[in-house]
């Protein structure tokens, strides 16, 4: 006669997995569907798309590298089909990067190539992340999220430069690598 | 004290008091803003759907009678008789409208247009580009358009097409039909199928130089800077020859 073991491990482990997919599924799918669509209905929350140029923090002469005075320095953008602006990004090495970009018409997601940032942008809420570039070098931004029939060209490049290269700013200026 | 013989002494002398400071604080406040620079404002146009509902409600009887001091220089059926002119026939309401209206408000600058958008009203405005958009863009040989201008050559064709229809993935030039037509199109861009080549070069590189800054979050003084002075030629050749209508054709 068999002895029926007291823990049956297979059938354990079989009901364990399917609990944590069962958890996962929901979880992923709200994250990643349902949120930014209830953000998305919500409305404008923090920024109007359709009037980035007129007033605000988007006027395209903020857009840009600005230095803060603890160090930082705060890289303003816009996503938008299918360009970012401003199109050359110049950041110092080894500080923290405020990074504060909006989308004008649809969703975007701005990812640095040889990086882990990948950001999602959406239209009408200001997506804010700390980001640190330890090594100076070249990166490409690109658009990791389809934006429309330009979406694989929407790429631009991002200059890491070391801190002492990095140019000074006079108050009201910003900096961007198109402007070395 | 006889000035203030009704009140007690302290509240004069607090009113004093927080008058100066609050001088000082509106002093400090407008130091702080002088910091930072004036923002910069393109173009008053922001597509929001009552600007797109004021646009779109012309009259076209009445346009065609405005349109007729427009007819010297734009041509009596939308095709300009010289090639540095835009040609507006068929165009899409909103890109003629948004041109007017920044014409208007001085965003964009023109000789020719200054003085004639500054005579219009905003419904005056409305009812031109609601005539020109109704207009024919198909070939009537009384008129005298140079329209369907010279054949272009054929490597520069070629990549006026690649431009056209992929643009540069390396370099971050998306491709001209992604908004400009006949794949896509966004809300106030013009089509480029019927437009003049000379106009098409002329404007390009006002966007490169940032002597035209009048589109909204700079993509074209973007994508114009990004051009080589051969590929800028070699698009408004494409397009100047009339060839816009097949790039995104099989």
């Amino acid at each position: 006669m068999r002895i029926k073991p007291i823990v049956n491990w297979r059938k354990l482990r079989i009901f364990l997995f399917t609990v944590l997919a069962l958890c996962i599924i929901p979880l992923t799918r709200y994250h990643q569907i349902d949120e930014p669509i209830l953000r998305y209905l919500e409305g404008p929350r923090g920024v109007d798309p359709l009037s980035l140029h007129l007033a605000g923090e988007f006027v395209e002469n903020n857009l840009g590298t600005e230095q803060n005075a603890d160090g930082s320095v705060t890289l303003r953008m816009i996503a938008q089909q299918y360009l970012f602006v401003p199109h050359c990004l110049l950041v110092p090495a080894g500080v923290p990067v405020h990074l504060r970009i909006t989308s004008a018409d649809a969703v975007h997601a701005l990812a640095f190539s040889g990086t882990g940032y990948n950001i999602k942008v959406l239209p009408g809420t200001i997506s804010a992340a700390q980001l640190w570039f330890t090594n100076p070098g070249e990166h490409k931004t690109v658009c990791r999220e389809f934006c429309g029939a330009g979406h694989y060209a929407m790429r631009s490049e991002l200059k890491v430069v070391p801190r002492d290269q990095f140019p000074v700013l006079r108050p009201g200026e910003r900096g961007n690598c198109a402007a070395q | 004290m006889r000035r203030n013989s009704g009140q007690p002494f302290f509240v004069s002398k607090f009113s004093r008091v927080t008058a100066v400071v609050l001088a000082a604080s509106s002093l400090l406040l407008v130091a702080s803003d002088s910091d930072n620079a004036p923002a910069r404002i393109p173009s008053n146009v922001s597509w929001t759907q009552e600007t797109v509902a004021a646009a779109s409600s012309g009259d076209a009887f009445r346009g065609l009678l405005l349109a007729k001091r427009c007819e010297h220089c734009h041509g009596a059926e939308g095709f300009s008789a010289t090639a540095t002119t835009p040609n507006l026939a068929g165009m899409d309401r909103l890109a003629i409208w948004k041109q007017l209206e920044d014409f208007r408000s001085h965003k964009r600058t023109s000789r020719a247009m200054a003085p004639i958008a500054d005579s219009l009203s905003a419904l005056d405005v409305a009812d031109v580009v609601a005539y020109y958009a109704k207009l024919p863009v198909f070939a009537d040989l009384q008129d005298n358009r140079v329209f369907p201008q010279s054949r272009p050559d054929p490597n520069r064709a070629a990549t006026a097409l690649h431009l056209i229809s992929f643009g540069d993935g390396e370099r971050g030039i998306p491709p001209c039909q992604a908004c400009h037509g006949p794949v896509a199109y966004r809300v106030g861009v013009p089509s480029l199928a019927n437009q003049n080549g000379d106009y098409i070069l002329s404007q390009l590189e006002a966007f490169a130089s940032q002597q035209r800054a009048n589109d909204i979050n700079m993509p074209m003084r973007t994508i114009a800077t990004l051009l080589t002075e051969e590929e800028r030629h070699a698009l408004a050749e494409y397009y100047g020859s009339g060839l816009g209508q097949q790039a995104g054709r099989p």
